[in-house]
């Protein structure tokens, strides 16, 4: 037990140590730790003295909790299915699996280790301090509360993924009876929502916000549990306190018991699921594919060979449109695109007759690209020696290589906006507009990544970039989105369409300065074959 | 032609090329070698323009991060990385157009068939093994023409038939006038044609040799390698 003592402490201490590497990211850190104590005494020292307001319906934090359970849960139970979660890492499987420790100290050792990841993974509830605490008038019990309950979710949801791959691998009609069941509960909690909505005669989202506010809900497995517990502790039930944890506890409990009781050996059962997780985590931070277990076979075809066009530092852009196709027969469309497609048609449907929605539409789809854009093909080159080696100019090679990243927005703003304009009945201009300004942030959110990539060497998380970076493109980009609300207000009817174009044209601009400032990064950064 | 002069390259405190000098002629075939640790793939990194560092490098006069030093420069990495969704031929095709080579086709596919991949053009970068993608690389750097070429460990993870003709491409590229470094730890392999050597050791040049010198000592590459590199316990 010592030696696993020794091990997870020096690891956290090396950890530790190893930021020292990385002053950046020390600063960085070290601002993170400061803003949240920052909140957190400044709620204490204020918090009593802030004038009572009228706050927000507490249902929708109930709602949002039990969406990220149900995902959590779906996330989840497919990885169960497919390959199992694992507590552990492959130098666990090479260095601990083969020593002569017991078994279940090596499990318990793997526990704590989760924990503390999922403790770290949670801490971005702190940053909603602000938020709860204006909205919906929440303390540090609900904030503390709401941090333990998804650390208690994660580690469930890693545990319960193990035991259902214990029990169903290798018998595709348990497998089947898990499935069935989790599309079943999904089914029944949407046809709950259309039935509340239908018989109360209520909009669908007051149906849904009932639904995860009504007793019966909180004993729905992980989605349900978590939601009850919260409740519990922002109504100070002790008795949903207590029947949400015995649940969480009496399943995690019966799932340890799966993994150690009698001559049960887990450590083939996790083995796949850590080599697959370790393949995973080393596909991504070499910008390979990420390996699928039953990965289809790419076929390539006889007139799909060959790159055929483009020379110079252009052959990049041109390999990765080859690449693109290889991956999905639409090119630059996929699930995201039909995602955004689908939630602009809804929400286009939904506010057809307020015109300040469609800027409210705009915003949220933008607010979510920002943290979904990535350094896409650029990052992959930059693990590869090529981009180093060929005979161009850097920014020539940095722009080539990063088209494919700035052409998937304009090809998901026309999509979406086309969508939008069908379902909301926006003029056709505003719907080019739209696109145009959701294209141009696509551009600058490259140039971000970029510019992380020549200041800090390499990407920030989303902790930081949620904090920092969003902070400081407000910052930047205030100006213009101010331009064009006083736009907005100014221009007559007929030409409210050029409203975000003060945006739009800000954004191209900052766009071309990120690039242009930042096009040197070949000539500047060190090859090291990761990110 | 390549000139290293004075390199020194830091990780922080820790020195992995300290005032390294060596250079190259047109037609020699230069052995780095060293222990583990000893800064070999440091200095050819460095060398490739992969890497920041003290001094000066030039290929051909040029400075090595320059776009004409880059046009004369071939390197093989240790790791060879491939993109997983380019076939063989796809790889090679990229090299040509992003070097914007003419007249391409004919020295590919003879490459490929010199390194029995000529049947494998379709697969991706992904269905290869680490041999397979180490032959894919080779051709990839002599499809340019380069007359500076840096090898870091080619011959690992090669079956017999791709180090036999490995070496012999060695061998013509120096008849054509190439300056070629190639950093290995199989010193066997690279017996029968080195020409010159630079041994590291904790980032600095220990010794350098000629084939000339060491023949007339009466020594070979590896008696010499463990003399400089274990001092007084030398092995017979």
């Amino acid at each position: 037990m010592k030696a696993l003592a020794y091990l997870l402490l020096i690891q956290v201490k090396n950890k530790i140590l190893m930021l020292k590497k990385k002053p950046a990211f020390l600063v960085l850190y070290g601002i993170i730790i400061v803003f949240v104590l920052f909140s957190i005494v400044t709620m204490i020292i204020f918090g009593k003295d802030m004038p009572q307001t009228k706050f927000a319906d507490e249902r929708i934090v109930f709602l949002i909790l039990a969406g990220l359970g149900l995902l959590f849960l779906f996330t989840f139970v497919s990885t169960g299915l497919s390959t199992g979660s694992s507590l552990f890492t492959m130098p666990d499987v090479g260095l601990l699996f083969v020593s002569p420790i017991s078994s279940k100290k090596i499990l318990f050792y793997g526990l704590i280790s989760t924990l503390g990841k999922a403790l770290i993974g949670s801490v971005f509830i702190f940053y909603q301090i602000g938020n709860l605490k204006t909205n919906f008038g929440y303390g540090l019990k609900e904030i503390f509360g709401l941090f333990a309950i998804f650390t208690v979710m994660i580690l469930f949801c890693q545990l319960l993924s193990i035991g259902i791959y214990i029990f169903s691998n290798g018998n595709r009609a348990r497998k089947r009876v898990i499935k069935g069941l989790l599309y079943a509960l999904i089914g029944v909690l949407l046809l709950t929502a259309l039935y509340l909505q239908r018989q109360e005669h209520i909009g669908i989202m007051e149906a849904v916000l009932r639904m995860t506010d009504a007793s019966w809900f909180g004993y729905v497995p992980v989605t349900g549990w978590a939601t009850m517990l919260f409740i519990g502790v922002v109504h100070n039930s002790m008795f949903k306190m207590i029947i949400s944890l015995t649940l969480f506890l009496m399943i995690g409990i019966i799932i340890i018991s799966l993994l150690t009781a009698g001559k049960a050996d887990y450590y083939e059962d996790v083995l796949l699921s850590t080599e697959f997780t370790f393949q995973t985590k080393l596909a991504a931070k070499e910008g390979r594919n990420i390996p699928r277990q039953t990965a289809t076979k790419i076929k390539v075809k006889d007139n799909d060979l060959g790159i055929g066009k483009g020379s110079g530092a252009m052959a990049f852009m041109y390999k990765h449109i080859l690449e693109l196709k290889r991956n999905s027969r639409f090119i630059f469309a996929d699930g995201y695109t039909v995602f955004l497609m689908v939630g602009v048609g809804i929400a286009g449907y939904n506010f057809k007759t307020s015109e300040v929605s469609y800027y409210i539409v705009l915003a949220v789809v933008i607010y979510l690209q920002f943290f979904l854009t990535t350094m896409g093909k650029l990052k992959i080159e930059l693990m590869r020696p090529f981009i180093y080696l060929i005979p161009e100019n850097s920014l020539k090679k940095v722009f080539a290589a990063s088209v494919t990243s700035l052409l998937k927005p304009c090809v998901d703003g026309i999509c979406m906006f086309a969508v939008f304009g069908v379902f909301s009945g926006a003029s056709i201009p505003t719907c080019i507009f739209f696109a145009f300004a959701y294209a141009a942030s696509g551009a600058v959110f490259v140039g971000i990544t970029i510019l992380y990539q020549r200041v800090l060497g390499g990407q920030p998380n989303m902790i930081i970039q949620l904090s920092i970076g969003m902070g400081l493109l407000l910052a930047i980009m205030a100006p213009s989105v101010g331009v064009s609300i006083v736009a907005a207000i100014l221009l007559p009817e007929a030409l409210s369409f050029l409203s975000v174009l003060p945006y739009t044209v800000f954004c191209l601009f900052f766009a071309v300065l990120l690039f242009v400032t930042c096009g040197n990064l070949i000539d500047k950064a060190e090859y090291s074959g990761k990110a | 032609m390549l000139l290293v002069r004075n390199v020194t390259k830091r990780y922080g405190k820790f020195v992995a090329n300290d005032n390294v000098s060596f250079e190259i002629r047109p037609g020699e075939i230069s052995v780095l070698v060293g222990p583990n640790g000893a800064g070999k793939s440091t200095i050819i990194k460095s060398i490739a323009g992969l890497l920041k560092f003290d001094g000066s490098i030039t290929i051909n006069g040029n400075e090595n991060k320059s776009i004409q030093a880059k046009r004369d420069l071939g390197y093989v990495p240790e790791m060879p990385a491939l993109y997983d969704m380019l076939t063989v031929w796809e790889h090679l095709e990229f090299i040509a157009r992003a070097y914007s080579l003419s007249n391409w086709k004919e020295k590919a596919e003879s490459l490929l068939q010199r390194f029995e991949l000529d049947d494998k053009k379709k697969k991706l970068g992904s269905e290869l093994s680490k041999g397979m993608q180490q032959k894919v690389s080779i051709c990839c750097c002599i499809l340019t023409g380069p007359k500076v070429i840096l090898f870091d460990e080619p011959m690992v993870g090669l079956d017999p038939h791709a180090i036999k003709e490995l070496k012999n491409l060695i061998v013509e590229k120096r008849q054509e006038g190439a300056a070629i470094l190639i950093s290995t730890h199989m010193l066997d392999s690279v017996n029968e044609f080195w020409d010159s050597t630079n041994i590291m050791m904790n980032g600095k040049i220990a010794a350098r040799r000629t084939r000339k010198e060491i023949e007339g000592s009466g020594e070979d590459l590896e008696a010499l390698f463990f003399k400089i590199t274990e001092g007084d316990k030398v092995v017979q």
